[in-house]
């Protein structure tokens, strides 16, 4: 189609989210622009490097990072097809019923206007059409859903020594929940193990979105457009509706796509900057901005990580860049002794030698000789494990607009994050458990990460039931403006202590399916 | 523009591609150091400053190319950047990150020896990583020095341990999912 052609619908961001929306929308016969920023990658574009990941890696425009504690933000988000998910590790666990009634069920956070009974479907059927490998049975704090279509991948000895840590403790341990394929599926190969997921899946084992969705959109007649920088949403006079969306395209000439229901699946800082840089007359303060809550409640996940040297060979370069394992025995978010929120540990990595996650940053104080000694110990004795955890959502957490500016002038995003308390308490209590349980492996040296790790980026465009305490609801719909729709982790009210990837696939399902049974109310 | 295949050829084997009298080559930074091929963006003082600390951060950085490495990186478009840096999300030019790290190295060494970082002895080079690797150093402006440190010593791991002959050193398998004989 002709670029200035009206469509049924245009979806700024080709990451996970915006891939799914455009396969399920085409599928449904609806007309359909992807506008991403970054490249048009393709599996080739993969290459098993550490180095070379960093491409996938967010680069420009830069994000202004300022608090206390300015989260990781590039190595937490993507840039290009695929978006995070391309080089995202693929564990996939599901919220529990009680992250989505925290405040109801607390009287801390935020509650979702929908429960986990309602997204389970979603959940179940996602799995299915991505490929999920895990044991259900053995997750036995997994809420009610569909067995896993996959059995779960292959362990190894770091894995094993775990096994035996956490038993040490009185924990259990499961296979962690993966979108990676154990076996043949659907036309994919199965995992080979190698540990360059980190670095995208050019073999298509790993769930990216290169080789779930997009053919899927493709072949439905979806068009993307890489290089496509979106630089606000077009509004009506009246400024009840989104008329389309006024981007810049690879040859940095200005044009506007029209199209009946516009849907920013940009990312948790890009779609508040994109709403708070479309402020027109009759938004002085942003787009869907009634509530004043664009922006707020942003959040990340802690990652407390513990470590620990063995004199055995882990066979710890083989396995998933993500986890072997997984054990939730401390999901409780009120057992704590004090603080209060849920965790995951996810146990082992396969580790490469460079990189933000690799040998060298296992021990941060060490260089020179020591540095060289260590390294070539870790690469057969080092096992490593983390717990993912929670962090309450806080207005004062938030995405705003920096004082500097992009290429064409407007305003670049300024994420305002720092740690509170709660938070610290908890990665504390559980960095006491995961000594234990490094200890109980018979580590002969433990140790922990400095200060948490700050992981996803969640939040910023809640849902909600209202305006008065959401920007949109639980398909994503603004509450100011009906053809205006918002997708992916930005729309978490809480988090719990699981990976959104999974989540947001889920939730995108349910987003597509109610767009296309009620089109008219969207469009 | 570079050809696409010689681009990948490149990357496969954790070589990069320089200009040498106007002919394209896949060069890893190791052999880029050993022709001494010119510097793009990186002054001589600057580049012998990277070298020097990359050595006292990992011995053998300066050898496998530290300087040409974060040269060619600094040469390019910031969305081609292969650098720790982006992943850390210090912004672009980053340059700009290494310059002011380098100002404050040199700027902390004359406060405390009244000497160049390249012109103190070995055992005063590690004892001054020593210190403002853990705290920021009395008399370094710029980015902090523990962050700084950080950036460097990631940039040596990756010369000298992130490249096939890297893992070879450690024993590590490469294994990786594409070989260049096959696709590239």
């Amino acid at each position: 189609m002709a670029q200035g052609d009206k469509v049924d619908a245009v979806i700024v961001g080709g990451g996970a989210a915006g891939i799914l929306l455009a396969a399920k929308l085409g599928h449904g016969g609806k007309k359909v622009v992807v506008l991403e920023q970054g490249p048009a990658w393709q599996l080739s574009d993969l290459i098993s490097s550490q180095i070379w990941s960093r491409r996938l890696k967010w680069g420009t425009p830069p994000v202004q990072l300022d608090g206390k504690n300015p989260i990781a933000h590039n190595f937490n988000t993507g840039s290009g097809f695929g978006g995070a998910a391309l080089h995202h590790y693929a564990n996939w666990p599901r919220l529990h019923p009680e992250d989505f009634r925290m405040k109801t069920q607390y009287g801390r956070g935020l509650d979702w206007p929908i429960s986990y009974a309602e997204l389970r479907p979603y959940y179940d059927r996602i799995q299915t059409e991505v490929g999920v490998s895990g044991d259900a049975k053995a997750e036995v704090w997994r809420p009610p859903g569909a067995p896993y279509p996959l059995p779960p991948l292959r362990t190894f000895r770091q894995a094993e020594v775990m096994t035996k840590g956490f038993a040490a403790i009185g924990q259990r341990t499961a296979p962690m929940p993966q979108a990676i394929l154990s076996r043949p599926y659907k036309g994919r190969p199965a995992c080979i193990y190698d540990g360059w997921c980190d670095a995208g899946c050019p073999i298509g084992a790993l769930a990216n979105p290169l080789v779930t969705y997009l053919p899927v959109a493709q072949k439905a007649g979806a068009d993307f457009r890489a290089q496509s920088y979106v630089t606000r949403v077009l509004m009506s006079d009246k400024g009840d509706r989104a008329l389309g969306v006024e981007y810049y395209d690879a040859q940095k000439q200005r044009q506007e796509q029209h199209a009946d229901v516009v849907i920013l699946a940009s990312n948790a800082v890009q779609n508040p900057r994109l709403l708070l840089n479309s402020a027109t007359d009759k938004h002085p303060d942003g787009i869907a901005n009634s509530s004043g809550l664009v922006g707020r409640y942003f959040m990340v996940h802690f990652g407390g990580r513990v470590l620990g040297l063995f004199d055995e060979d882990l066979e710890n370069h083989m396995g998933t860049t993500g986890n072997q394992l997984m054990c939730q025995e401390s999901y409780a978010k009120d057992k704590h002794g004090g603080p209060f929120g849920s965790y995951t540990w996810q146990i082992t990595q396969a580790f490469k030698p460079n990189d933000i996650t690799g040998l060298v940053n296992a021990r941060g104080n060490l260089f020179g000789d020591d540095l060289h000694a260590f390294i070539r110990q870790a690469a057969k004795g080092l096992a490593a494990i983390q717990a993912l955890g929670e962090q309450l959502p806080d207005p004062d957490n938030r995405v705003t607009l920096g004082d500097k500016k992009d290429e064409y002038g407007l305003p670049l995003a300024r994420v305002t994050h720092a740690n509170d308390d709660n938070m610290l308490a908890l990665w504390r209590y559980a960095l006491d458990e995961g000594m234990r349980a490094m200890k109980g492996a018979g580590a002969k040296e433990a140790w922990t990460a400095p200060s948490p790790g700050l992981i996803h980026v969640m939040g910023g465009t809640v849902m909600g039931k209202s305006a008065k305490d959401s920007v949109c609801d639980s398909y994503g719909r603004t509450h100011d403006v009906h053809n205006l729709v918002l997708a992916g982790t930005g729309l978490n009210p809480t988090e719990g202590g699981v990976h959104p990837t999974f989540t947001m696939h889920a939730l995108a399902l349910r987003t597509s399916e109610h767009m296309l049974g009620n089109w008219r109310g969207y469009a | 523009m570079l050809p696409r295949r010689v681009v990948l050829k490149g990357a496969a084997i954790g070589a990069l591609v320089f200009t040498v009298d106007g002919v394209d080559m896949v060069l890893t930074p190791r052999e880029a150091k050993a022709r001494d091929l010119p510097l793009q963006t990186l002054s001589e003082d600057e580049a012998a400053s990277i070298e020097s600390l990359g050595d006292v951060l990992l011995p053998g950085a300066k050898d496998a190319g530290i300087a040409n490495y974060i040269d060619h990186q600094l040469s390019g478009a910031p969305d081609d950047c292969l650098l720790v840096a982006r992943s850390v999300s210090i912004p672009p030019p980053y340059v700009n990150f290494y310059r002011a790290g380098l100002k404050g190295l040199d700027g902390a060494s004359q406060a405390a020896y009244q000497k160049r970082f390249v012109a103190l002895e070995p055992p005063q080079k590690i004892e001054f990583v020593k210190a403002f690797s853990a705290k920021p150093a009395d008399g370094w402006e710029g980015p902090p020095s523990p962050f700084f440190y950080f950036v460097l010593r990631n940039d040596a791991t990756d010369v000298v341990y992130g490249t096939v002959e890297g893992f070879e050193k450690l024993g590590v398998p490469y294994m990786p999912h594409i070989t260049p004989e096959r696709k590239w």
